[in-house]
């Protein structure tokens, strides 16, 4: 990714439930499919996170930490569901020129 | 210098540009357009139109989920390019070379994708693939084309960043 968001810290949140700790990594583990997000050269660093924001309805903070690890680690998983779910959120990540494929969740 | 982007009151974002910057945005929406439509085999067209699975094995779904969503994707870029083209056209001139266009509202989401998507073609075509963004000597022939897509960055950092300061900071975590 492209771009300088200014910030790559963010805050340490104690999470306050086990489902929020068990949660913290992983999109709603329990399900057959995931949409990835790749790192791209020209998607800008501040335009990924609105389009996260946006099309998720994630909050600044989340948005943030899956633009980092996109252009950190290269991927980011950032929807998980059914097959039809992600195909449906693969065809919105694309309208937003970002580059998203699905597979199954092993 | 008055900001590219700005809020009105009634909540229609006013565009500021030179006007040579309309004439090379009227350009790139052109090219861009014809690059849309046309759709021609190639890392262009690979790179908007990228596949939804990769496992091989997933072919039919594959085929199934472009039949589904390609002639879609297509037109919503078309329309937002077309919409692009229509703000520029309604250019009206500002202080001195400046041009000035007012967004209907919620007309800047066809700026956003529009813009992104021209930096997804001319960055695919001009092999754009340093975080640091390209720089070519005056005789390469992508010289030209990187010059654009710098113009084209800073103009959606710009939009990005007004997008940005108005979206919540609340949300799923």
């Amino acid at each position: 990714m492209s771009g300088d968001t200014g910030t790559g810290t963010e805050e340490i949140v104690i999470p306050d439930t086990v489902e929020e700790l068990l949660g913290q990594d992983e999109v709603r583990p329990d399900v057959p499919w995931i949409v990835i997000v790749w790192n791209d050269p020209v998607n800008l660093m501040t335009y990924v996170t609105f389009v996260f924001q946006k099309l998720f309805g994630y909050s600044r903070a989340k948005a943030t930490k899956l633009m980092l690890q996109v252009h950190n680690e290269g991927k980011a998983v950032v929807a998980a569901g059914t097959r039809e779910k992600c195909e449906i959120d693969v065809a919105r990540l694309h309208a937003y020129g970002l580059w998203a494929t699905m597979q199954r969740d092993d | 210098m008055a900001r590219t982007f700005k809020r009105r009151r009634d909540g229609r974002l006013v565009v500021t540009l030179p006007e040579e910057a309309v004439l090379v945005l009227r350009q790139v929406t052109d090219d861009l357009g014809q690059m849309v439509a046309a759709r021609e085999p190639g890392p262009v067209t690979d790179r908007m139109f990228p596949r939804a699975y990769l496992d091989p094995t997933e072919e039919e779904a594959e085929h199934e989920w472009e039949e589904l969503v390609h002639d879609d994707l297509s037109r919503s870029r078309t329309e937002a390019l077309q919409g692009l083209l229509a703000d520029l056209d309604a250019a009206e001139r500002s202080k001195g070379d400046r041009m000035q266009m007012v967004l209907e509202k919620g007309g800047e989401a066809r700026w956003l994708t529009a813009l992104n998507d021209a930096r997804l073609a001319l960055g695919t075509l001009i092999g754009v693939s340093e975080d640091e963004g390209p720089e070519y000597p005056d005789d390469d022939p992508r010289a030209a084309g990187a010059q654009i897509y710098v113009f084209l960055t800073a103009l959606l950092g710009d939009l990005v960043e007004v997008l940005l300061d108005e979206a919540p900071e609340d949300g799923v975590d």
